[in-house]
């Protein structure tokens, strides 16, 4: 009971932040209502996708501190135990979907017990190292159809199909989504507040202290990338009956595990609202920089250019994000 | 036998490019700390201007070392003055993130310029060409010249570091930053300079790899990698334990002909079937995982 | 009764023995003050006790329980909390929250542990700092938030590394009374190490001292402090001097730190 009271108590936040979220989050209903592009739509989805990856990442990157560059293999997991299920024993996504979540705790578990033996740097590439390793398994395994992937033929099934989610228009999959985020950011206000993330803060703070409050180090680290990969999977689901065309290239590749980390990174990680916002700057960035500069003024990559550019300065200048300009001001202010 | 012999040769002579491929990684981690993602960006563009400049005045690639080496060393400084300085002050999330951030602008520029197309060198003094050394091992000459270039260059930093003032003042700085400053050695000059070194002997390797390996604006992530690997397993910081590490990981590489050796050698039909040229790259990122766990000093890490 | 019995406890660095063949035993509901010069192993048998790292060899019995081999969480659960000489909380974590990290130990649940912890900051007087960050106090405030933070744990025993470091005399008069509080009030037993003589001195009811790594004297402290092999290993002929000077004198003049 406490648990949900706690999921939906936002009262430590100010009236401002509380205002806004709330005119954000009615925005998000009533945006389908509205006159929009089909672009304007793909990218909402996308913005919507890439917040619950980045407060997935959250967990473990922004309150736990360890930074974790491996997520794209879970984006992986779900995606390929979704695409599989349906397409070999018509299993639907609602089954499927906490399949794949199972399964990559599973996977999680097998390699965060040791991965979490590492620290800072080493830690941070030797997540890099296991998610191009099941990369690499993924692209010859012919049974997940190697590097070319897997494709779901939407006409094969009859839209909408609330059960399997294949839809023709991508309203359903608008409302999908909304409703997962709106789950996953309940879920993160809990979590902020619970024992397990009071935990993590602290060792993040510092590790000795944290082991002289009780706190098994290791073990709340391999639960909370449990926790983390149990998000990007579900995503990573939702991911493969939305594109309905999966390869190992754009869910398991390092650009994915990065981009996730830096939706949290540019909002700032560590907060509640950080990887919304990283994500409601970035992923409309990059759609329209790719629309506009990319396809049609022909020049390939100046998107990504201007995206590492974007990384570079915010990690020069502003190592906290957005959220950490906001907190700053406040500060002073009070002070 | 021959694919034996013949897999072991080739394992050496990568190995001791790699190693001058992971020798400005360790320099620059040894002296601050900071592990550079853009590595292997350096690299594709040494690549590319040992490729470009051969192609734009017919000069055999060897001859444009001197030149990669050059715009290296800018590159290198540039990269620190103007950006990594500043990460310096930052928590590790951010200096991660950051030199992430310089890959995808190196890259995507040079996709931007170069296209996305691989190209490789057809012409030079020894490209094509190969010698039989006996007992069935046949040597190709670009990769024995490539392999000689790069342990000379590797024995010149080695050099550089050991046998000069300025070298010295760098390897203190690295051990003691505080103590160095108080003796008087300008530590900020320093970290440039150890930028400097890590991107013209990247770009050299570059230069020296493009003479037998393809390049596209891509190339980078994979020496990222392999470069990590060496690093990890000679040591972080350690400059012998990179060399002797990239003979290592050289042989890691040759996984694949050792596998097939075994196979038509004892006739194991199972292990035919295993695609193993696919998992090359694997076994790089397996054993730096494996190397971490058992040894996270390396192999030869001297530095706490 | 013994509360924590060190045996024959040896922790060694390499071919550095930290600790050289240390015992002794803290009795239920004692003060016990542990001093040394600087390098003489203090923090290192603190770490050895608190399960931070085993020791090379010796036994330790915490509560009746052989407890040698056990880590810090477990220790921590058994009830045995520690400050830390230099706590760099860099962190985002308030005042309150950092208690409440201490409290979450004994409970799940979020409201009882903030609850608990707004009455150990009432208890220890930082109720108007608890929404600040901890880097943004001052150095005394820092000392008390640790002491809230091990205190959230309820322990039996309270291990002190150097709370009155870096603080000035009117500091330390509080974190004197602190100490006496928790002590006394909340019944803890508590082990200290302190450079700081006044407070070594005016709190412990017993002290030992260690010096390159063994136990050279323990006894009550005016005793230890006129024992001839501690004045020659630690104390010196400035702080004999500077004793008697003041014991004539004003007391609260000089805070002796014989390590200066």
């Amino acid at each position: 009971m406490e648990a949900i009271r706690n999921a939906l108590d936002f009262s430590d936040f100010p009236r401002i932040d509380r205002m806004v979220a709330l005119a954000v989050v009615l925005l998000l209903v009533t945006f389908p209502l509205f006159p929009h592009s089909a672009f304007a739509m793909a990218t909402m989805i996308q913005f919507l996708m890439f917040s619950l990856y980045g407060m997935g990442w959250n967990t473990i990157g922004g309150y736990g501190g360890q930074v974790d560059l491996g997520k794209a293999q879970y984006v992986g997991i779900g995606a390929y135990t979704t695409t599989v299920c349906l397409l070999r024993w018509d299993i639907p996504f609602w089954v499927s979907m906490p399949l794949g979540a199972c399964l990559s705790i599973g996977w999680s578990f097998i390699i965060g017990y040791p991965l979490f033996q590492l620290k800072g740097h080493y830690f941070a590439i030797a997540t890099i190292a296991t998610s191009l390793v099941l990369k690499d398994i993924f692209e010859v395994w012919k049974f997940v159809g190697a590097a070319r992937g897997l494709g779901i033929l939407p006409f094969k099934y009859q839209t909408p199909d609330f059960l399997r989610l294949i839809f023709k228009e991508d309203v359903y999959y608008y409302y999908t989504i909304f409703g997962l985020f709106i789950i996953g950011l309940l879920y993160m206000n809990w979590f902020r507040k619970s024992r397990l993330g009071f935990q993590l803060r602290s060792i993040k703070d510092n590790e000795e202290v944290a082991r002289s409050l009780g706190i098994n180090v290791h073990w709340a680290k391999i639960k909370t990338y449990a926790i983390a990969t149990a998000f990007v999977s579900v995503v990573g689901s939702f991911h493969a009956v939305y594109v309905k065309n999966i390869e190992p290239e754009d869910t398991m590749s390092l650009d994915i595990s990065i981009l996730i980390a830096l939706m949290a990174m540019l909002g700032g990680a560590g907060s509640l609202w950080g990887p919304i916002i990283g994500a409601g700057v970035l992923i409309p960035l990059k759609s329209y920089l790719k629309e506009w500069l990319g396809a049609a003024a022909g020049l390939v990559g100046i998107d990504l250019i201007l995206y590492g550019l974007i990384i570079m300065i915010i990690s020069a200048f502003e190592p906290r994000g957005l959220w950490g300009i906001v907190e700053k001001i406040r500060r002073r202010k009070r002070i | 036998m021959d694919i034996l012999l013949g897999s072991i040769a080739s394992g050496i002579l990568l190995g001791m490019v790699l190693s001058l491929v992971a020798l400005g990684l360790t320099v620059i981690f040894g002296l601050m700390d900071i592990v550079n993602f853009a590595h292997g960006e350096f690299l594709m563009i040494g690549m590319y201007t040992g490729l470009l400049t051969a192609q734009a005045t017919g000069l055999d690639p060897l001859l444009t070392l001197p030149l990669a080496a050059g715009i290296g060393f800018l590159l290198g400084v540039l990269c620190y003055g103007g950006f990594v300085k500043y990460l310096l002050r930052g928590p590790m999330i951010a200096q991660l993130l950051g030199t992430f951030g310089l890959m995808l602008v190196l890259r995507n520029i040079a996709l931007l310029f170069f296209g996305s197309e691989d190209r490789a060198l057809h012409h030079g003094l020894l490209v094509g060409k190969s010698f039989d050394v006996g007992m069935g091992i046949i040597i190709s000459a670009t990769k024995l010249a490539v392999a000689v270039l790069a342990v000379l260059s590797f024995v010149g930093v080695w050099l550089l570091m050991n046998r000069t003032k300025l070298g010295k003042a760098l390897t203190a700085t690295a051990l003691n930053r505080q103590g160095a400053r108080y003796m008087g050695i300008p530590t900020e000059r320093m970290n440039a300079l150890a930028w400097g070194i890590g991107g013209a002997t990247v770009t050299i390797a570059g230069a020296l790899i493009v003479n037998f390996w393809s390049v596209n604006p891509y190339v980078g992530l994979i020496f990222t990698m392999i470069a990590f690997t060496v690093v990890a397993l000679g040591g972080f910081g350690s400059v012998p334990g990179a060399f002797f590490a990239g003979l290592v990981v050289g042989f890691i590489m040759e996984i694949p002909g050792f596998w097939d050796f075994f196979a038509i050698t004892f006739n194991i039909s199972w292990m035919d079937a295993v695609p193993m040229t696919s998992f090359k790259y694997t076994w790089i990122y397996v054993s730096y995982f494996v190397i971490m766990l058992i040894s996270p000093r390396g192999l030869f890490g001297w530095k706490q | 009764m013994a509360l924590l019995e060190v045996h024959n406890l040896v922790k060694a660095f390499g071919g550095l023995k930290a600790n050289d063949d240390v015992s002794f035993t803290v009795d239920q509901g004692e003060l016990l003050g542990l001093i040394g010069p600087n390098g003489a192993g203090k923090t290192t048998l603190f770490n050895c006790i608190a399960g931070m790292f085993p020791p090379t060899s010796g036994r330790i019995v915490f509560a009746g329980e052989d407890v040698t081999a056990l880590g810090a969480p477990e220790m921590a659960r058994r009830g045995l909390a520690r400050t830390f000489q230099v706590y760099v909380a860099a962190g985002d974590l308030n005042v309150l929250e950092n208690v409440m990290v201490g409290c979450f130990m004994h409970t799940r649940s979020q409201s009882k542990a903030r609850a608990l912890a707004e009455g150990i900051l009432d208890d220890i007087g930082l109720r108007d700092l608890k929404l600040n960050l901890v880097s943004e106090l001052p150095v005394a405030a820092q000392k008390r938030v640790t002491m809230a933070t091990a205190l959230a744990t309820s322990p039996r025993l309270l291990l002190l590394d150097e709370v009155a470091a870096g603080l000035n005399p009117s500091e330390i008069e509080d974190i004197m009374a602190g100490i006496r509080h928790i002590h006394a009030d909340l019944g803890i037993t508590v082990m200290l190490i302190e450079h700081v003589m006044e407070l070594v001195m005016n709190v412990s009811q017993r002290v030992i001292v260690l010096d390159y790594g063994k136990k050279i004297a323990e006894g009550p402290p005016r005793d230890v402090a006129r024992n001839p092999v501690v004045i020659k290993a630690y104390l010196g002929e400035r702080y004999v001097r500077e004793r008697k000077v003041s014991s004539d004198g004003d007391r609260h003049e000089h805070h002796g730190r014989a390590d200066s």
